[in-house]
């Protein structure tokens, strides 16, 4: 009796395995992200880990990348750069990759960890370290749509231009970070070059309650144009104030994702964004589409996601050239020569090389509102520079 | 060491002054201890890592309950210690000083200097006026570490490498497992010794009334400002295991609300015991993990964005609730099981015995 | 240098209306209530909260906003506060601690992280308004400053006045004395919990509308309860010229010294106090034993 059971047993069991449907479920790319989800400067990457969550979920449901889906274990950092270290050194145990969508002062210790353990690091939401920049290190890649000393040359460019003859006195806002003061150190160095008259620049403590005295001090030194670079809350920060106290020179900030609701809520003609990722008030097809799919998946609404999205399409794009198996090396190489056009998103492709793993050409565009017809314009269009 | 009116007696001065005075009790430490040894063998990464934190919460909250609990000082710039003793020995490192023999040492004179300063407002200032001006004090070390941060440490944090004992390196999750879990014991043996001794006595008659402390002989400015040095020189020590420990300092890592867990564990635990400071290290060390596992067991897809306020918000709510219901924290809850089970099927002590 | 007055006025109305939430409610219950700060940014996020029910109606959203802070304080007495007494102050600071740890994780959990602007959905704008000598000032600092004064002017005729407001200065004095005279020290102390979070609410709903809103406003709590002890912790008084000078101090260190010492000089101010005359300038002299 016990002697049919069993083989019956054995029976049904190879019967099981036998089934294809039974099969073992194909292994996974696994991806780790850091980012701060929540927190103080969630506004400018939670966008990020939401647009990865939902464009690696139609890519699995639409089979995966070379038939493996991606896996992708996300840990909130909150912007703090403890948290990141602990999330790095979790997250590298058994990752292809690792991806940073949070602020530049957790880059350091991230950073330290992905060299220690040899994982390629990606930075999807971030301000572009100059690790990434030719000539690059090998495992740090950068797909965000700002980075130091190309955004400073074009917003000035774009001051200069905007004020022809006049010789301009320039303004510069920095948070107390070091990428920010040392970028618009940068910035009033190369705006002498330009021949504009130039203001020491003020640093902003990152979680200053009030923005006055800094927004004074720019209007004290007689400041025809301001430029800021830092994240979203100190640029839009001191222009409030700047708003406030009655100041009527012109502002330019790089447009980070709240650019495009807050330029409709101020309504301010001289608030200009500078920007790498087209607005979503153009209405491109790819912007339809990116709409109807994070319909109700996203806290942030669909014109938050253009970074991260684009970022989403360079990882696919790399894992797709990498094949199966991918190991860390092989994903590094493929990144370092992968080619994506972005449909609209940015001005035009993204393309890696060995040696450059920012972009060959990077593209920009300033968007301001307009009073006349009630809506957020920009001006001109796109603008080139060629990285080199 | 409560007598429970039971067969417990004891007949030589050896026996009565023994921490472990039962048969029952020594072989239950025996057990603990040998689980503690062998526990790598058999746990995860993971379950090691969250004893060793656990191990390494311990140690200030063990700390704090000798200022606090114990001699009734109530600090609330815990973190700032733990700050003072993490940013020395970056600093050293930043200067090449790599060495714990080196760091250590200077760790722990920086606390004590800093507990003296912190320790002297104590002398004038009670209660409510004392836990304001250690905040103060607080938020003024935070800003010094800030901008020691900001000119030396590239204003984003300093990079410790492991710490290097003779030819010993300790790196990795089982080394610091059992450097933590040795020095854990080491504080709570220090701790349970104190509390038995000259200072720990003279410290609770402070607690307990400091004007009937001083009339019965007590030098009392000079007690005070001790539990303030032994309990900072510790802390500062744990602050440098920290830098060690996570290979990374940086300022936003000491904020207010850790203070606030710390002094949590305390009450949790229950003021004023040792045991109790380890019990609420070990149970607000791990109700994070727990909030995770039930978040993400929830609701696993949209988890990220409510674990944070979660975690948060259920720490906020247990402290409330001990705070308002168990001010005897889990000590309290201890000893009313142990008590149910010791004297069933009677219900409450003989009146003869003690505490 | 009339920029730096009319900034320094500004910020001063905002601490004076927190450190008088701190008085009310230390003369009550004899505690700090550390989420002071808390219940501004709860007060900011109520306005926003019904000022998205009710877009274009501040008439109606700014009151209920109010209220409903109002609301908070007496729950937040009933259910926490009366508990407590009895229990050592220490335990009811931290009792205190973790309200303001509540009321954050309530807020992100419901609100998330992103920042606010509930001035959108009311339908008014703020405008800068030129003053006197050269200083600009937006419409909402002015409300600020306006609502600072008929708060406090409202404050002093009620409890100078009002059978009730004499009712509340007595239960605050000797709590024992007051309920043996038949003063329901209860309702009274409820009272003063609800004028706290009142003046919080109010002064988060006008600082969200003039800056922003987001759920770490709560650091403006700390830094005006230095104020409330300069001033001394039973002194509403003493509020108002310990707020000038702490506003002074932190808008002249930001202009004329280091700016980011801004951040830690009311902690400065208050180690000061704290140092050379603990209970504070218009405090009564507590029991300070010397050692």
């Amino acid at each position: 009796m016990r002697g049919r059971i069993l083989s019956a047993a054995v029976g049904v069991l190879t019967l099981v395995a036998a089934h294809p449907a039974a099969a073992q479920a194909p292994e996974p790319y696994r991806i780790g992200m850091t980012a701060a989800i929540t927190g103080p400067f969630s506004a400018g990457y939670a966008p990020t880990y939401e647009a990865y969550r939902t464009y690696f979920k139609r890519v699995n449901e639409a089979g995966g990348i070379n038939g493996h889906p991606v896996v992708i274990t996300y840990e909130d950092d909150r912007g703090e750069p403890q948290r990141a270290a602990a999330a790095a050194k979790k997250l590298t145990d058994g990752a292809l990759l690792l991806i940073n969508a949070s602020i530049s002062p957790t880059y350091k210790p991230v950073m330290t960890e992905a060299e220690a353990s040899k994982t390629p690091l990606l930075f999807g939401g971030g301000v572009c370290p100059r690790e990434a920049f030719p000539p690059a290190a090998p495992l740090i890649f950068c797909t965000t749509s700002f980075g130091s000393k190309w955004d400073s040359r074009m917003a000035l460019g774009f001051i200069k231009e905007q004020s022809g003859t006049k010789k301009v006195r320039v303004g510069f806002a920095a948070q107390d970070i070091p990428l920010s003061r040392i970028e618009l150190e940068f910035a009033e160095q190369h705006a002498r070059e330009l021949g504009m008259d130039t203001i020491p620049v003020v640093v902003v403590p990152g979680a200053a309650s009030d923005f006055t005295p800094f927004a004074q001090n720019l209007k004290d030194a007689g400041a025809d144009w301001v430029f800021s670079w830092a994240p979203w809350g100190v640029e839009i920060g001191v222009f409030e104030a700047l708003h406030r106290i009655g100041w009527k020179g012109n502002y330019i900030l790089y447009g980070h994702q709240p650019a495009q609701d807050e330029l409709t809520r101020l309504r301010a003609p001289n608030l200009h964004a500078l920007t790498g990722n087209a607005m979503f008030i153009e209405s491109l097809l790819i912007h339809a589409e990116i709409t109807k799919l994070v319909q109700g998946q996203t806290n942030h609404p669909a014109h938050y996601m253009a970074e991260g999205w684009t970022s989403a399409m360079v990882l696919e794009a790399g894992l797709r050239k990498c094949g199966w198996p991918c190991t860390r090396e092989k994903l590094a190489q493929a990144l370092s020569s992968v080619s994506v056009d972005t449909r609209g998103l940015r001005g035009g492709p993204i393309e890696m090389t060995a040696d450059n793993h920012y972009r060959r050409a990077t593209y920009y565009k300033v968007y301001r509102w307009d009073a006349g017809k009630n809506a957020i314009v920009s001006v001109g269009g796109w603008s080139k520079l060629d990285i080199k | 060491m409560a007598a429970l009116g039971g067969g417990y007696f004891k007949t030589s001065y050896e026996a009565d002054l023994a921490l472990v005075d039962t048969r029952l009790r020594r072989v239950a430490l025996g057990a603990l201890v040998v689980a503690l040894l062998v526990l790598p063998r058999f746990a995860s990464g993971f379950v090691l890592d969250l004893v060793s934190q656990a191990a390494f919460a311990a140690i200030g909250a063990l700390a704090l309950n000798v200022l606090t609990g114990l001699a009734g000082q109530i600090s609330l710039g815990h973190a700032g210690f733990l700050a003072a003793g993490a940013f020395t020995t970056a600093a050293l490192v930043e200067r090449g000083l790599v060495s714990p023999l080196v760091t250590l040492p200077a760790t722990a004179l920086v606390g004590g200097v800093l507990g003296l300063v912190v320790g002297m407002p104590s002398l004038r200032l009670k209660g409510l006026y004392l836990a304001l001006g250690t905040l103060a004090m607080h938020h003024v070390v935070l800003y010094a570490a800030g901008e020691m941060q900001a000119r030396a440490g590239g204003n984003t944090g300093f990079t410790i490498p492991p710490p290097r004992l003779g030819g010993l390196v300790f790196r990795g999750t089982v080394a610091w497992y059992y450097a933590l879990v040795v020095l854990a014991a080491l504080v709570l043996f220090l701790v349970v010794n104190l509390q038995r001794s000259r200072a720990g006595r003279a410290w609770m008659a402070i607690r307990d009334r400091d004007v009937a402390a001083a009339s019965v002989g007590i030098d009392v400015a000079r007690y005070k400002l001790s539990a303030f040095v032994w309990s900072s020189v510790v802390t500062a020590l744990a602050g440098a295991l920290f830098a060690y420990h996570r290979g990374f300092v940086s300022v936003e890592a000491f904020g207010f609300f850790v203070a606030v867990e710390y002094i949590a564990m305390i009450i949790i635990g229950g003021l004023g015991s040792a045991l109790g400071a380890v019990l609420g290290a070990a149970f607000v060390t791990l109700l994070p993990y727990v909030i995770d596992a039930l978040v993400a067991g929830v609701s696993p897809d949209a988890a990220q964005y409510y674990v944070f306020p979660a975690k948060f918000g259920a720490f906020g709510l247990l402290m409330a609730l001990f705070l308002l219901f168990e001010p005897l924290g889990l000590v309290g809850i201890w000893r009313r099981v142990r008590n149910w089970f010791a004297l069933w099927p009677f219900r409450h002590r003989p009146l003869r015995a003690s505490s | 240098m009339a920029q730096a007055l009319a900034t320094t006025l500004v910020v001063a109305s905002l601490y004076a209306l927190l450190g008088a939430g701190y008085v009310l409610v230390y003369r009550a219950s004899r505690v700090l209530n550390l989420a002071q700060g808390d219940l501004l940014t709860l007060g900011g996020y109520f306005l926003f909260a019904t000022a998205a029910t009710f877009p274009g109606a501040p008439v109606l959203a700014l009151p209920l906003a109010a209220a409903l802070s109002a609301l908070t304080g007496v729950l937040v007495y009933v259910a926490l506060m009366r508990p407590m007494a009895g229990h050592p102050v220490f335990a009811a600071v931290l009792v205190t601690v973790t309200l303001g740890i509540l009321l954050r994780a309530a807020i992100v959990l419901v609100f998330t992280d992103r920042t606010r602007h509930p001035l959108q959905n009311l339908g008014l704008s703020n405008p800068p308004r030129p003053l006197a000598g050269g200083a600009v000032v937006s419409t909402f600092d002015l409300v600020m400053v306006g609502a600072a004064v008929a708060f406090f002017a409202a404050l002093f005729v009620f409890l100078k006045v009002s059978p009730l407001g004499i009712r509340m200065r007595a239960a605050g004095e000797r709590a024992l004395l007051a309920s043996q005279r038949g003063i329901n020290f209860h309702g009274v102390f409820a009272l003063s919990w609800a004028l706290s979070a009142f003046a919080g609410g109010l002064a988060g709903m006008i600082y969200s509308s003039n800056v922003r809103l987001e759920p770490s406003l709560g650091i403006l709590g700390l830094r005006a309860f230095a104020v409330a002890l300069v001033g001394g912790l039973d002194s509403l008084g003493g509020v108002v010229p310990a707020a000038l000078l702490v506003a002074a101090v932190e808008v002249a260190s930001v202009r004329w010294g280091n700016p980011l010492l801004s951040d830690v000089s009311p902690f400065l101010c208050l180690l000061v106090m704290l140092l050379v005359r603990p209970w504070g300038l218009f405090g009564t002299k507590e029991e300070l034993e010397r050692v």
